[in-house]
């Protein structure tokens, strides 16, 4: 009875804690490892471990032996990152490409920011700039799933030679939507299979760790800009990653806004982003640059779109 | 007159610690020996203009102080380029405009208001040799790190081997900016470790 | 159905099933009360007996000439002990008068009025203000004050807050079912006092026998009205009820009078018909006493003055081993370091959480998920709050609107951090007021 413990209210808590969020992520991203190794053989389950041991070493050994902080590697986002950075660089790359990756997410784009929570860029997609910068034959070579062919990127072909060779290339149409949304195409460790991208998303919006706004207003701004621009809607989506930097990526609590209209004006910059990016610039897929640049906006818009408070009257 | 001399080489490191010239030192320290080449053509403007502006200072009207060391500075600048496109042409070439962009490199103009016009020429003398080689020995420091992650070799020699997949970002300012932050965090920790132990 | 809200909010466990049928039960009266001289927002009382006196239960032992006061009597009759500054579950410590209860209760004489009706609002107003009668949903202020709005400002409409949205308690919606007429008559007195057209006793939906007995109750009175609310924290919250009840928004910095309402508690309008009805003043209250770790929890009439440790023995005492016992609901109340604390006007339950119900893990860097900013019943942005008072950045957490909070713990209910947002927003509120 001598030890009662005092604190300022409130006193009872919601079961959700950040290990918990970030663990359901890391879940919700499993269905899409499973396409990955389905697809691209055993070496994908290859590169992913490396990306992931890599970022939590990495996160470990910057707390314990740097910092001299307590280590919360165990609450799952250094695992996230290592994930997600193994999900958008390409199956076949060596594996040291994906550890080197991970330790430059986690050591330069998140602990020396301040750890989670202050990053002010998307770890994930620092370290795959990093890699593409550093390394751009390694992260641009893509292998077919199944046989292991090497070629052109559907949106690769799309830059270099047109839509219509696009459609060449998987046959007709149909196929080339079913194909894109069960993931059978070239591209990235974890973009290609939409199918189990939009599982995993579901669950997460179950879970109530995402909300629509940036999803919605992200993919939404990409179907009607290209087709704005003749370009096929329904391809652009999904192709290059869009639905895994819709879902898992652009939605990162700590990089994207704090409220639901912040969002949706990130979701939109984004969007706009990838289109410009894909049809002006020198890269044929941009959803990495996209979400980074947004993150450099972040702050700006949680300056100016805030919630107007309760009793308090616009004068 | 010593302390004068080390302040520049390290407790006011120009790059590392007065976070001055960053603009020559993310752009030509891409190699070696651009890096060396450039810290010692500042090494040479610096002293100079730290020498002439002291022992002018008193003739100096104040309120035109910033034109005379701008005039002062930009004469011995023009000295170093000619020199250089005479005897060094390739590092003439490789530096580029920074030769030229040395008259406004905030690290003369600062030593010049900061220090020369305010102090002795011998002391002015020492300040400038010791910024000049900081700024020197931070150049090649940076050179090195740069030209060996970015393409595997050093002043030119291969190092690392021909399996060596080199860091390409470590040759463009991306990999500099990277890189300086890097080393100036790392000379914080150095110094506050430092100081704690005394 | 659509019920009527407002927006932002959460949804707590309700925890309400403890005591929700329990009825209210006179506690057995303590041998000793320690009755604090400040137990309401205002001045304190002046001290009106000295240490050896004997008193009489409802006899005023502090008043004060200030005008933002209430008076305090004793609760019970006996001899005054000591005087001497005591444990407060609020304050911390405060001069309190220790009687020491005689065998029987005699009470002092009352005057009381059935036939109130014919009375001044000016002699209601100071049969209130002398019954010591204070809010008693928790703030604990002063009524009379509250019912003497500026001429400039008619007051045309009355709420009786019935919400009770903090989880665990439950003596609001006890004194619903079992006193329905009581309060309507207390409603009326203060109608007359205010000359409000309307009235609405508001009450969250999880309660629905009460709501239905209080619609009995005020049956065929056409401006007293009984309106259903979602379930939702902190629908009970004065700016929150008038937004759900009449969709008006007090403005910031603002009172409820100035959008023309008065809002009071049911016990505040029981309390308020015993004191003009009856002549009781307000030597007692209803606490729920509730909680895993209490064994019998129970629904108590409790003198004001007993300690904690007397009332959670009549109720059977501990079960478990107690980790936090707090004053109030889990959201907003407050942690006690021991037993010693009186039960005071603003107690409305006594929570006793045991070892493994309390929240021990370390809180973490603010994510940025924006859940606080969801949930915050006034729209801020908590999350900001917390980090620009971690900073000291009180200024700045000034236009950020920290003066707005209502400190209903929202936020931290939901905060995958951990963070003690309403920790900071308190510490910035004091800093800010210190400057």
């Amino acid at each position: 009875m001598d030890k009662l413990v005092v604190s300022t209210s409130a006193h009872i808590k919601d079961s959700d804690s950040i290990p918990r969020i970030m663990w359901g992520v890391n879940l919700a991203l499993l269905p899409v490892l499973i396409a990955a190794v389905y697809f691209f053989g055993l070496y994908a389950l290859g590169v992913v471990l490396s990306s992931v041991i890599s970022a939590v070493i990495t996160e470990a050994v910057i707390q314990k032996f740097l910092f001299k902080k307590p280590v919360t590697v165990s609450d799952g986002s250094a695992v996230t990152c290592g994930i997600l950075l193994a999900f958008s660089i390409p199956p076949s790359v060596p594996l040291w490409l994906p550890a080197v990756g991970s330790f430059v997410s986690i050591a330069i784009a998140k602990q020396c920011f301040g750890g989670l929570g202050w990053n002010v860029f998307n770890p994930a997609m620092i370290g795959r700039a990093f890699l593409l910068i550093c390394w751009p034959v390694e992260m641009t070579t893509w292998t077919s799933p199944l046989d292991g062919v090497t070629g052109a990127s559907p949106l690769g072909i799309l830059k270099e030679e047109g839509f219509s060779k696009v459609v060449e290339f998987f046959g007709n149409r149909t196929t080339m939507y079913t194909d894109l949304f069960i993931g059978n195409v070239r591209g990235s460790l974890g973009e290609t299979s939409c199918l189990l991208l939009l599982v995993g998303a579901c669950y997460l919006f179950y879970k109530k760790y995402i909300s629509w706004h940036i999803p919605v207003s992200f993919l939404g701004t990409i179907a009607l800009l290209s087709w704005m621009t003749g370009g096929d809607p329904l391809f652009a989506i999904l192709s290059g990653g869009c639905i895994l930097g819709a879902f898992f990526i652009a939605t990162d609590m700590v990089t994207s806004p704090v409220t639901k209209t912040g969002q949706l004006i990130f979701g939109i910059g984004v969007g706009a982003l990838v289109v410009l990016i894909r049809a002006k610039a020198g890269y044929p897929e941009g959803v990495c640059y996209a979400v980074l640049l947004m993150n450099t906006l972040t702050p700006l818009i949680d300056r100016y779109i805030k919630p107007k408070p309760f009793g308090v009257v616009k004068k | 007159m010593l302390k004068i001399f080390l302040n520049g080489i390290f407790k006011e490191n120009p790059i590392f610690r007065l976070a001055l010239a960053l603009c020559p030192s993310l752009a030509v320290s891409n190699t070696a020996f651009n890096g060396l080449g450039m810290g010692l053509c500042l090494l040479f403007v610096i002293t100079s203009s730290n020498v002439i502006i002291s022992s002018v200072r008193n003739l100096i009207h104040p309120k035109i102080r910033i034109p005379a060391y701008l005039t002062i500075i930009a004469v011995l600048v023009t000295m170093v380029e000619a020199f250089l496109h005479a005897y060094v042409p390739a590092l003439h070439k490789s530096l580029g405009i920074f030769i030229a962009l040395m008259v406004v490199f905030a690290i003369v103009l600062a030593r010049a208001e900061v220090f020369a016009s305010k102090n002795t020429v011998w002391k002015s003398l020492m300040d400038g040799l010791g910024m000049g080689l900081g700024f020197a020995l931070a150049m090649v420091l940076l050179g090195i790190i740069r030209e060996l992650l970015g393409s595997g070799s050093v002043f030119g020699y291969n190092i690392m081997g021909q399996n060596f997949k080199p860091i390409l970002i470590m040759l463009f300012s991306p990999g500099a900016f990277l890189l300086v932050g890097l080393l100036m965090g790392f000379f914080n920790w150095y110094e506050r470790r430092f100081t704690k132990n005394l | 159905m659509n019920l009527l809200t407002f927006k932002g909010g959460i949804h707590p466990k309700e925890e309400k099933f403890y005591t929700e049928d329990k009825v209210i039960r006179e506690m057995p009266r303590p041998t000793k009360v320690v009755i604090p001289l400040r137990q309401h927002i205002g001045a304190p009382c002046e001290l009106k007996v000295a240490k050896g006196d004997n008193v009489k239960t409802g006899q005023v032992i502090g008043n004060s000439p200030a005008y933002i006061c209430a008076n305090v009597h004793a609760s019970i009759s006996g001899k005054v002990v000591d005087i001497a500054s005591m444990p407060h579950p609020i304050l911390g410590h405060c001069l309190s008068v220790i009687i020491e209860s005689a065998m029987e209760d005699k009470w002092v004489e009352v005057e009381h009025y059935r036939d109130w009706e014919h009375l001044t609002n000016e002699k209601l107003r100071m049969i209130i203000k002398e019954a010591g009668i204070v809010g008693l949903g928790g703030a604990a202020f002063p009524t009379h004050v509250k019912l003497s709005p500026p001429e400039d400002k008619p007051i045309d409409t009355v709420i009786v807050n019935g919400a009770e949205c903090e989880p665990y308690l439950t003596s609001d919606q006890r004194i619903m079912i079992e006193r329905a007429k009581d309060i309507i008559q207390g409603l009326r007195i203060i109608m007359k006092i205010l000359s409000a057209k309307k009235a609405f006793i508001a009450g969250e939906i999880n309660k629905p026998s009460a709501l239905s007995l209080m619609a009995k109750a005020s049956k065929g009175e056409k401006d007293i009205e009984v309106v259903p609310l979602k379930t939702k924290y902190p629908q009970g919250s004065e700016k929150q009820l008038i937004k759900a009840v009449l969709n008006r928004e007090v403005p910031s910095g603002r009172l409820p009078l100035d959008v023309g309402v008065v809002v009071q508690n049911v016990g505040t309008a029981l309390a308020i018909m015993e004191a003009v009805v009856l002549g009781k003043p307000l030597i007692d209250r209803t606490v729920t006493v509730t909680g895993l770790a209490v064994k019998e929890p129970q629904n108590f009439r409790v003198r004001i003055g007993t300690l904690f440790q007397d009332v959670i023995d009549a109720c059977g005492g501990f079960d478990k081993e107690p980790g936090k016992i707090i004053m109030g609901g889990p959201m907003m109340g407050i942690a006690q370091k021991s037993t010693d604390v009186p039960v005071i006007k603003g107690t409305s339950g006594i929570l006793v959480l045991p070892k493994k119900e309390v929240n021990l893990s370390h809180p973490r860097d603010c994510i940025r998920c924006g859940r606080c900013i969801e949930v915050c019943p006034m729209r801020l942005m908590p999350n900001m709050l917390g980090i620009l008072v971690e900073r000291a950045k009180f200024d700045e957490a000034k236009r950020y609107h920290l003066l707005d909070c209502i400190e209903c713990g929202s936020c931290g209910y939901v905060c995958p951090s951990n963070r003690s947002l309403v920790h900071f927003i308190k510490l910035g509120k004091f800093k800010i007021s210190k400057k």
